[in-house]
């Protein structure tokens, strides 16, 4: 698969470069923007690349169950905030539905 | 048996897959439903077993390690869809730019003072922090700077099925019915689970939809590093 070969190439620059210079920004993110940067210079995806793009991005949330299920080491947050973070999470929704929606709609609506 | 069963790595990273499999056919069998992604149900049911098997969760990972090792890549691969979508949407990006991020912006914002104000903890005004962000991007982000990653997953989760469900709601009491309005509030509140109830609603909202997710992740990620420690 070439085109995972692309992706760990990136990953690897990304992890060398936020070492040498101590960038907060995690190293998967600075790879992508290398990737992305590349992409633009070479003005199409690769046809490798494009097809590890379409295996992997449905695999997406089974990468994401490990690190996810750590949630069984927080017992004592989810129990003694749990009701907090959830209306938390629900009303810090509100304003950022209306800002980006009046945004999006301003100057549309006929 | 079962017990040595119990603590081989390759048990652990079979089991993770199994959970993702039924997770995945739960999530068909319900016509795709976005109150039950399959991380939700595939997360649901690791803890189960973990929890009856009395499993330690260093133990489990070991095995759980061997798929977490995508995570990197995974992420480095967003950079195909967002060369893609800088490429077709040219025409709208003041808009587009300014509704990702105010509007991102202001929920994150929200989130983080409600927390300081309401809770009084650094450690969880970070973690919720990384709540609008994709989960891959939302759990390296929270990593680095000291967030409990697995709290920015749940947070993560919760905030794109509460979005999918609050996002078409409130916009329609708003009277904005138009497609690519819908479908960017959707990628910036409610990110992944957030575009695939985009996708049920069409193509032109799922489309806007993934571009705003993976802007919003973007933009945050480069972000909130030198911002939140400066906010908290």
């Amino acid at each position: 698969m070439p085109g995972l070969l692309f992706l760990l190439i990136f990953l690897l620059l990304g992890t060398l470069l936020q070492r040498q210079f101590l960038l907060p920004v995690p190293a998967a993110i600075i790879g992508m923007l290398l990737l992305l940067l590349f992409l633009v210079i070479r003005g199409r995806t690769p046809a490798a690349l494009q097809q590890s793009t379409q295996t992997l991005s449905p695999l997406l949330p089974l990468f994401l169950i490990p690190v996810s299920s750590g949630i069984v080491t927080q017992k004592a947050i989810v129990s003694d905030y749990g009701l907090e973070l959830l209306l938390i999470l629900a009303i810090s929704l509100i304003p950022g539905i209306l800002v980006t929606g009046w945004i999006m709609a301003g100057g549309r609506r006929s | 048996m079962i017990s040595e069963l119990l603590s081989m790595p390759l048990f652990w990273a079979m089991m993770t897959i199994a959970a993702f499999v039924l997770g995945q056919a739960l999530y068909k069998a319900t016509g795709n439903t976005p109150f039950l992604p399959p991380i939700l149900t595939g997360v649901a049911l690791i803890v189960a077993v973990l929890e009856v098997t009395q499993t330690p969760y260093a133990t489990y990972m070991q095995g759980g390690q061997l798929i977490h090792l995508m995570l990197g890549p995974v992420i480095v691969m967003l950079a195909v869809p967002l060369y893609q979508f800088l490429h077709t949407m040219r025409s709208q990006w003041p808009r587009i730019a300014l509704a990702v991020v105010l509007g991102s912006g202001t929920t994150v914002v929200t989130a983080v003072l409600l927390t300081q104000w309401w809770i009084a903890d650094d450690t969880l005004a970070i973690t919720l922090g990384t709540k609008s962000i994709t989960t891959p991007v939302a759990v390296a982000i929270t990593d680095q700077l000291g967030g409990i990653a697995a709290i920015a997953s749940a947070a993560v989760i919760v905030t794109g099925i509460l979005g999918a469900a609050m996002v078409p709601w409130l916009l329609r009491l708003m009277k904005c019915h138009d497609a690519q309005t819908v479908g960017l509030t959707l990628g910036v509140c409610a990110h992944a689970i957030g575009t695939a109830r985009a996708l049920e609603l069409g193509s032109e909202q799922a489309a806007y939809s993934a571009m705003a997710m993976t802007l919003t992740a973007t933009l945050h990620a480069l972000l909130l590093p030198w911002l939140l420690p400066w906010i908290v």
